[in-house]
């Protein structure tokens, strides 16, 4: 997998099919959040943000997570992500990840890739963009 | 009155309290199963690799302040509409299942700006640095920014 890679290599394609609700209650639990919009019909129809919660910035950062860590072989070869937060992503959106390395290089003895990274909605805009390190090797 | 940028520049180098996060394994299974990742097993007794997002996870939930304690420093409430800005997680070894991480940072920026659409907003900066608890090992660093709207200044 991580035999040929050089400047251009584009990652495989990393999809979320349909962003889920219930998804979001477990993460607002699990970070103790209490804010509505992530779970709450009622509220975001009161905020006229009309009737699909609204996904965690946390968990759109962890399908880039994936992605990265996927191709490279697991979650233990991600040593840096940098992302900036574009937009949300709503309840049922159809989401796609895409990279491209940027770099190929030795860091603190290993080889590493740096990656350009991309969270898209699919027929829609990016969320999330930024840059990514693994480990390769 | 709003928030002066006088202010916004006493605000850095404020520590968090700080804190301890630990990875349990039902916490590891559940935020795995939650992103969409393989979860771990909850039945394995060798170490295992926790999610990277466990470094956001960590900081976060032991910086020692709520979220609500952190917009007060800024004179902003979450009514205000704080967003997140930028996020960067640095890894310096993999975080591990059933480890606890030891939580130190705080504030490591703060500057005013003004966009031609949004007006005047601040835009803070803050870091937070994670130690193995077992051998004292420095894991990770999380830095963030949250952006604030002064639609009154």
């Amino acid at each position: 997998m991580t035999t040929a890679v050089e400047v251009g290599t584009e990652l495989p394609g990393y999809e979320v099919p349909s962003v889920s609700a219930e998804k979001m209650k477990t993460m607002a639990a699990l970070l103790s959040d209490p804010t509505a919009i992530h779970w709450d019909v009622e509220t975001l129809q009161a905020l006229g943000m009309g009737d699909r919660p609204v996904n965690q910035g946390p968990l759109n950062m962890g399908y880039v997570m994936n992605a990265v860590t996927d191709w490279a072989g697991g979650p233990d070869r991600l040593r840096r992500l940098r992302v900036r937060f574009l937009g949300n992503v709503l309840a049922g959106h159809h989401l796609r990840v895409r990279g491209t390395v940027t770099a190929v290089r030795e860091e603190e003895g290993a080889r590493v890739a740096d990656c350009d990274v991309v969270l898209e909605v699919v027929d829609g805009d990016a969320v999330v963009s930024g840059t990514a390190t693994v480990v390769l090797s | 009155m709003g928030f002066a940028e006088a202010d916004l520049d006493g605000q850095v180098g404020r520590a968090f309290p700080g804190g301890t996060y630990t990875v349990h394994p039902w916490r590891a299974w559940l935020l795995a199963d939650t992103v969409l990742a393989q979860p771990p097993s909850v039945r394995s007794a060798g170490e295992q690799v926790a999610h990277p997002l466990f470094a956001w996870m960590a900081a976060t939930g032991a910086m020692g302040i709520t979220w609500d304690e952190l917009f007060s420093w800024f004179g902003a409430t979450a009514a205000d509409g704080p967003v997140f800005g930028e996020h960067e997680t640095t890894l310096h070894r993999p975080l591990r299942v059933g480890a606890a991480y030891r939580v130190t940072g705080g504030i490591v920026s703060a500057e005013r700006k003004v966009g031609r659409r949004t007006g005047v907003f601040d835009v803070v900066g803050y870091s937070m640095d994670l130690h193995d608890e077992s051998d004292g090992a420095h894991v990770a660093t999380c830095w963030n920014s949250i952006v604030f709207p002064r639609r009154d200044a």
